[in-house]
């Protein structure tokens, strides 16, 4: 079939205006926030899950790729098309279906952003834990493909630990139903297989997902200290002392810095690092915990901390953490951002090492990371019109994941693999364990459709 | 590594044999370089392995009516590798949930897995893993797919694979570590897992309550759930007249103080009397006790959405005949201890919103069960996975 061919079919499926074909339109649908670029051949906005799966039936007899996209935020290629294929575009997909409250389940098509479930939740008192920082533009579609953490994932969980149930059209365009509201579906954990899967396995059209009644109380303190390495160290002995906040998270300076010009938090431009420490549950026994932790600070050189007095400080503590990737725009026009995790006890290790690669690239890096789960987020700021420096960004990236390889961690904690670290996958896996996803991958996309080149090297391109 | 015939009557061979499975050979691996040893020969020589923990939850997966090697794999225990600063430990797949904790409470202030599923003191690491066996404190802390961080294990070809790490958040590759949750020994060996430790709690507290009536208990549990109130875990069970429930919690002792206050209010203002006692063993008898009826082996599994959790196990119980019923309130999660009067039909009328799986019935009751997935899961996906990991069978069939 021609392009112009697939072109009306599809228009049949979803209407004339629904279909994008000409370049000009595609072409901002070949990239997402990572740094890779592809070709989209024709972009589709559905509607529902039906038009769904008559489009990737189609799809699947003329022998078409496609990928499903949300709002593109992905940060490694994800969503990005790498031959020309089809994009299904999910932004006017983005209804709450349900909100449930008896059974603490809501329901709601991939592509609402997970701010706008999170504020139709705050109106009835229940939260939906996973926060990514990106959660003003991300889609729960794109959280879910990408296995989505968050600030708040610390205590409770990640995307896979959510997500309960999704109604799933399979690469051959049949439509099915995979867990639900209730728990524990027989059989193996394919609920569990899917999140993170990067829409490499089947395209996710409804989800039931848990929700939490929201905390008799919230305290937000500030911490902030002359090194990340006390930063660091102040994590540790919080976590070892028997107290799991719900959210431990450190900026270092360069990024301090940024988010002071940009958001204005209130954070101290001379600081090397601040902690955000936030503790939730019932109000008793809280302030205890709270002195204890600011006991902790205190040993560990924080030469000042304070609390949140009310939410609108708390808020606009929170603006500095979730506006640090957009602020670090005013310092170089481009960033790649690295995902690497590690062992909590290892992350003044790796920092450091990511200090030594700034220098050896010659590449600025800001440091924003989890500290809590020990999820690094190195942003190497760079000018992509400089084609030198941008080989000196990608050399460094792939060393800082080797390093947090190397120090027991893994390469990707929540943004994924997508094209951006294939070469990487060697690092943590062994040919045998790669051979096994590929069955995976190979019994329920066996055309090779669904998303392809993602997630899984080829074995030529292994490292 | 300790090698028995069908003749020599190892205990798990005896409990498999009672629900009409036979083996021809018993092997008892006491290191991973053994289990590889005999996954590859029956690779090689086309023979089909089952492996087996406790034998608390055979009938998650299938069995074979014949199985040419039984693997138990209660020779591999011990936790091998205890991070206690980065609170996690590597455990071997034949260890017991309560050897675990038994060995995490003796290192420094205290430490313990969150998984209670029945029969700890024999169900293992890997068999609760395979199984998806879970506990009523998964109302706090989830099941193993959510405290599980990695896995390690051997393939059908008989080669060690190993997937996750020992970090909280991991999205390097497919999720392996959850896919084998619940794969009952039909995609490969779990020979260790890498778990999420928690410190003990300052302070764990337990209120047991009874209510005279369905109606009041469902409002009550309704309450408790919208609640702010965080219990650890919640039983319910029908009583001579009425129904019994027993709460968990735990936390800081002023948090503990305060919840069991409250817990006996909400209670006694939907007519529910009880009392709380503290302590962490008072905790555990209790809950124990609880899912542990008269020591009866679970044989179904029954879940439905929460809501729907106080009126399934009200129908149960009155179709069960003499078999007990257990609900981990606030899950949806149903337990049936013995199989008796028309249960198992009951139970799948009970619970047409959600599923209904065997975990250990004999061989005849499970021929009749019929299909535990819907057709197209089972025809495009796993089906096609099986194929795809273990073409020629070494593993006991997907289901």
């Amino acid at each position: 079939m021609e392009k112009e061919q697939v072109r009306d079919a599809l228009q049949r499926i979803v209407g004339k205006d629904n279909v994008l074909w000409k370049d000009v339109d595609v072409s901002v649908y070949s990239y997402d926030a990572g740094l890779v670029k592809g070709r989209a051949g024709l972009v589709v906005f559905v509607d529902n899950a039906d038009q769904v799966a008559q489009i990737v039936s189609l799809l699947y007899k003329e022998g078409i790729s496609y990928v499903a996209r949300g709002s593109g935020t992905n940060l490694t290629g994800g969503t990005v098309p790498m031959d020309g294929g089809v994009v299904i575009e999910f932004a006017r997909m983005n209804r709450i279906l349900e909100i449930d409250l008896e059974n603490e389940r809501v329901t709601v098509e991939p592509g609402i952003y997970n701010l706008s479930v999170q504020t139709a939740l705050a109106e009835k008192g229940y939260y939906y834990a996973p926060d990514p920082a990106s959660q003003k533009a991300s889609s729960m579609g794109g959280n879910l493909g990408e296995n989505a953490g968050g600030p708040h994932c610390l205590k409770y969980g990640v995307t896979s630990n959510h997500v309960l149930g999704a109604e799933v059209v399979l690469p051959n365009g049949e439509k099915t139903w995979i867990g639900g509201k209730a728990l524990d579906a027989p059989g193996p954990d394919l609920m569990g297989l899917l999140v993170g899967a990067e829409g490499t396995l089947g395209i996710v059209t409804k989800m039931v997902c848990r929700i939490m009644r929201l905390p008799e109380r919230v305290v937000t303190m500030l911490a902030i200290y002359n090194s990340v390495e006390d930063a660091g160290q102040t994590v540790s002995d919080i976590i070892a002392e028997g107290i799991i906040p719900a959210t431990l998270e450190i900026m270092d300076n360069a990024v301090i810095r940024a988010v002071e010009e940009s958001v204005h938090a209130g954070y101290p431009l001379e600081a090397e690092a601040v902690l955000l420490i936030e503790l939730d549950g019932l109000t008793d026994g809280m302030d205890e915990q709270a002195k204890r932790i600011t006991e902790i600070c205190e040993k560990d050189g924080a030469t000042s901390y304070r609390l949140a007095k009310d939410a609108n400080e708390r808020n606009v503590l929170w603006a500095g953490r979730r506006g640090a990737f957009g602020a670090v725009a005013r310092v170089r026009p481009a960033y790649l951002v690295c995902d690497g995790t590690v062992p909590r006890t290892q992350l003044p290790k790796a920092l450091s090492e990511v200090k030594r690669i700034s220098k050896k690239y010659n590449v600025p890096i800001g440091n924003v990371f989890h500290a809590g789960d020990g999820n690094l987020h190195p942003l190497i700021m760079f000018d992509d019109r400089d084609a030198d420096e941008l080989a000196r960004v990608h050399k460094a990236g792939s060393e800082i994941l080797k390093v947090c390889a190397d120090l027991g961690g893994t390469i990707s904690g929540e943004h994924g693999i997508g094209t951006e670290k294939l070469r990487e996958m060697s690092f943590v896996f062994r040919e045998g364990d790669i051979r096994m996803m590929r069955g995976v991958k190979q019994a329920i996309d066996p055309k090779a459709l669904c998303n392809p080149g993602k997630v899984l090297p080829k074995k030529e391109a292994r490292a | 590594m300790d090698k028995q015939t069908a003749n020599d009557g190892g205990a798990p061979l005896r409990s498999l044999e009672s629900l009409g499975v036979a083996a021809k050979r018993v092997e008892r691996p006491a290191n991973e370089s053994e289990a590889k040893q005999v996954l590859a020969g029956a690779f090689k020589e086309k023979l089909t392995v089952l492996p087996i923990g406790g034998a608390t939850t055979p009938s998650v997966g299938t069995m074979p009516e014949r199985v040419d090697i039984l693997l138990d794999m209660t020779g591999m225990a011990g936790v091998v590798d205890f991070d206690m600063s980065n609170l996690n430990m590597v455990v071997l797949a034949g260890t017991t949930i309560d050897g675990v904790n038994e060995y995490l409470g003796g290192q420094g202030k205290g430490f313990f897995l969150p998984l209670d599923p029945p029969f700890s003191g024999r169900a293992t690491m890997g068999g609760v893993y395979a199984a998806n066996g879970s506990g009523p404190c998964r109302l706090r802390y989830g099941t193993v797919r959510d405290q599980a961080m990695g896995v390690r294990g051997i393939d059908a070809r008989g080669e060690e694979v190993g997937f996750g790490g020992k970090t909280v958040k991991n999205v390097s590759g497919y999720d392996m570590t959850k896919f084998l949750v619940g794969s009952a020994g039909s995609l490969g060996l779990i020979t260790a897992a890498i778990m999420r430790v928690y410190p003990l709690p300052e302070a764990s507290s337990v209120c047991e309550v009874a209510f005279p009536r369905l109606e009041e208990l469902e409002k009550f549990l309704q309450t408790l759930r919208s609640s702010v109130l965080i219990p650890s875990g919640v039983t319910v069970e029908p009583a001579k007249s009425g129904f019994r429930v027993v709460a968990a919690f735990e936390g800081h002792p002023r948090a503990v103080e305060r919840e069991n206050k409250d817990f006996l209010a909400m209670a006694d203002s939907f007519g529910g009397r009880g009392e709380a006692k503290v302590g962490r063993e008072a905790m555990r008898q209790a809950l124990r006790a609880a899912i542990e009826p008269g020591g009866e082996a679970m044989a179904i599994k029954v879940t439905v959405p929460i809501s729907e959790g106080p009126r399934t196990l009200a129908g149960l119980a009155a179709v069960a005949g003499a078999a007990k019923t257990v609900l981990y309130a606030g899950t949806g999660v149903v337990l049936i201890y013995g199989v008796d009067g028309p249960i198992i039909d009951g139970a799948k009328r009970l619970a047409s919103n959600g599923f209904v799986a065997p975990v250990r019935l004999d061989r005849a009751l499970l021929a009749k069960w019929g299909p535990r997935v819907n057709g197209t899961i089972e025809r495009l996906v796993l089906r096609p996975i099986k194929e795809q990991l273990d073409a020629t069978g070494v593993f006991p069939p997907i289901i």
